[in-house]
């Protein structure tokens, strides 16, 4: 493998230009180890959501990187992220999966820190440290730049990271379909339940680049379709409102967010769904019309998979949810898949979308399913020296993305492939990657904040 | 020496005796076994922490003194 001195990942491992990328990438230990350090020591990452820590003393244990971090709500209210490592021989302090607490201890000498993050407790502080043990400064290690967004927890360990909404630039559009009520209003998303997780044996940017917008794999979910797992029994859910739809690729390009879109004809509603159910398709109906009164012609956007870089996934629409792909060694991802609902959704919409979801998505999703196992097999016929050798085609819609994209009177930021007629790109793909390089061979963000100097780049 | 105190039991109100002699009240238990949240009642060895809240560390618990109505 030959990554020179110069970390040309640009120029060795990735070939935008003609849509090849080697599979070392995926495969190899030394490219995974900088990525650690290169990526998820520098992004924003999901960490969670507040409504899993409502009251003082809440804490919920998630996963930066391959880091286990504390996302608690400490007795003032204030929301906190810290490194689950105690500072004195860095046993976890909290090995619990979540739950509520006055002190964070380390079972291994007795350390306690406050759910602020202060270290409140050390064993035989006056006699064995003679009381000189600066409290102050052994605290947790806290994030550098924490944001709560519409209720969803993000958090950077650099401090010269831009503020959250400028990392997503015009992906946020995007972010709020996924976290605002159904009907419009901003910011009405509870989780539902508990967090799935899962591991599969595939490196993390399988899923990354699956759910960056992969349609073409859509043949791999004909046995569910063709069962029929949608709950009116019957395809999926969401044929009414994809068929009425332009359906298209939207890449960010120089933040290496992207997603599909699908975006509904001028004065139309979303058509009916959840027919089997009554109180579920009156209550999915009244929304559509409240969020036409509200948003106006934002309400013809309907999110679909996409991906924010690097490594959070988001399902706005079919179903709600938001999954972080948290890489465990080059050969294994561990997935986490939260699922939400409106918090003011009535209880029998509430159970009614449980149902759906787990049977769509998650380990026991039949959908998921489907992916895991392409990912898990992919990965696995990749390792080898022979398959090493030999890159990945993606070569899908080079050269056909548009700038400005508008139909029907909306306009459609980043750049654009419509894929009404040609069913799929490659394009979000390329973007996920080409940002991926420029951040495995940025030295810091003065480099990585490309738009500040006014520097446009395309995803290939 | 006499058998440790399971101090994850103790409930708040309750007040224990410590290996130097001063006398505390429990006011919150996290729970962890390790530690407990107290107020000095006595400290003959240092006065100025009656009234003052600290961390109790576990193996300091040497005794109960008067147990809290629960």
């Amino acid at each position: 493998m030959a990554v020179n001195g110069k970390r040309g990942y640009r120029s060795g491992l990735l070939n935008l230009g003609v849509g090849e990328i080697s599979r070392e990438i995926f495969v190899n230990e030394d490219i995974y180890a900088e990525e650690q350090e290169r990526i998820f020591a520098r992004a924003w990452l999901h960490v969670g959501h507040e409504s899993q820590i409502p009251k003082p003393g809440d804490y919920f244990v998630s996963s930066m990187g391959e880091e286990s971090v504390i996302l608690c709500r400490d007795r003032a209210g204030r929301i906190h992220v810290f490194l689950n490592s105690c500072r004195h021989r860095g046993m976890k302090v909290c090995r619990y999966d979540e739950g509520s607490t006055t002190v964070f201890t380390c079972p291994y000498h007795g350390w306690s820190y406050g759910t602020d993050g202060r270290l409140v407790g050390v064993p035989y502080f006056r006699e064995a440290y003679h009381s000189r043990l600066d409290k102050e400064k052994w605290g947790l290690v806290e994030v550098a730049q924490l944001c709560n967004y519409k209720g969803s927890i993000w958090a950077t360990w650099d401090t010269a990271a831009p503020p959250l909404t400028e990392y997503l630039g015009d992906f946020t559009r995007f972010l709020d379909l996924q976290l605002d009520g159904w009907d419009g209003r901003e910011g009405q998303a509870e989780v539902l339940g508990g967090i799935q997780k899962w591991l599969v044996p595939c490196n993390w940017k399988f899923p990354a680049e699956n759910f960056s917008g992969d349609t073409y794999h859509n043949i791999s979910h004909r046995s569910v379709d063709l069962a029929g797992i949608g709950p009116s029994g019957a395809g999926r859910r969401d044929m009414g409102e994809r068929d009425a739809s332009r359906k298209l690729h939207v890449c960010i390009p120089d933040r290496g967010h992207q997603t599909i879109l699908y975006v509904l004809p001028a004065g139309k509603l979303p058509p009916p769904a959840y027919m089997n159910a009554p109180i579920v398709a009156e209550y999915f109906r009244h929304c559509a019309e409240e969020r036409r009164r509200r948003r106006g012609d934002e309400s013809r956007l309907i999110g679909a998979p996409g991906e924010i870089f690097p490594n959070t996934a988001l399902l706005s629409r079919q179903p709600r949810t938001m999954a972080a792909w948290h890489p465990r060694g080059p050969h294994q991802t561990e997935c986490w898949r939260w699922f939400f609902v409106d918090r003011d959704a009535p209880t029998e919409v509430k159970q009614f979308l449980r149902d759906y979801y787990i049977r769509y998505s998650g380990p026991a999703g039949m959908t998921e399913q489907d992916d895991m196992e392409n990912w898990n097999y992919a990965h696995a016929a990749s390792r080898g020296t022979i398959a090493r050798r030999h890159p990945y085609n993606y070569d899908q819609g080079r050269g056909t993305a548009v700038a400005d994209y508008e139909y029907q009177g909306l306009r459609v930021p980043g750049e654009v492939i419509d894929l009404t007629e040609v069913q799929s790109s490659e394009q979000p793909m390329r973007n996920f990657y080409r940002r991926w390089a420029e951040f495995m061979e940025a030295d810091d963000w003065s480099q990585l904040a490309t738009w500040r100097s006014g520097e446009r780049k395309a995803a290939e | 020496m006499s058998a440790p105190i399971n101090v994850r039991d103790l409930v708040p109100g309750t007040s224990v005796v410590l290996a130097d002699g001063a006398v505390a009240e429990i006011v919150t238990n996290p729970g962890d076994g390790m530690w407990l949240f107290a107020r000095y009642l006595t400290s003959p060895r240092d006065p100025t922490l009656v009234g003052q809240e600290e961390m109790i560390f576990a193996p300091d618990v040497v005794a109960l003194g008067r147990s809290a109505v629960v």
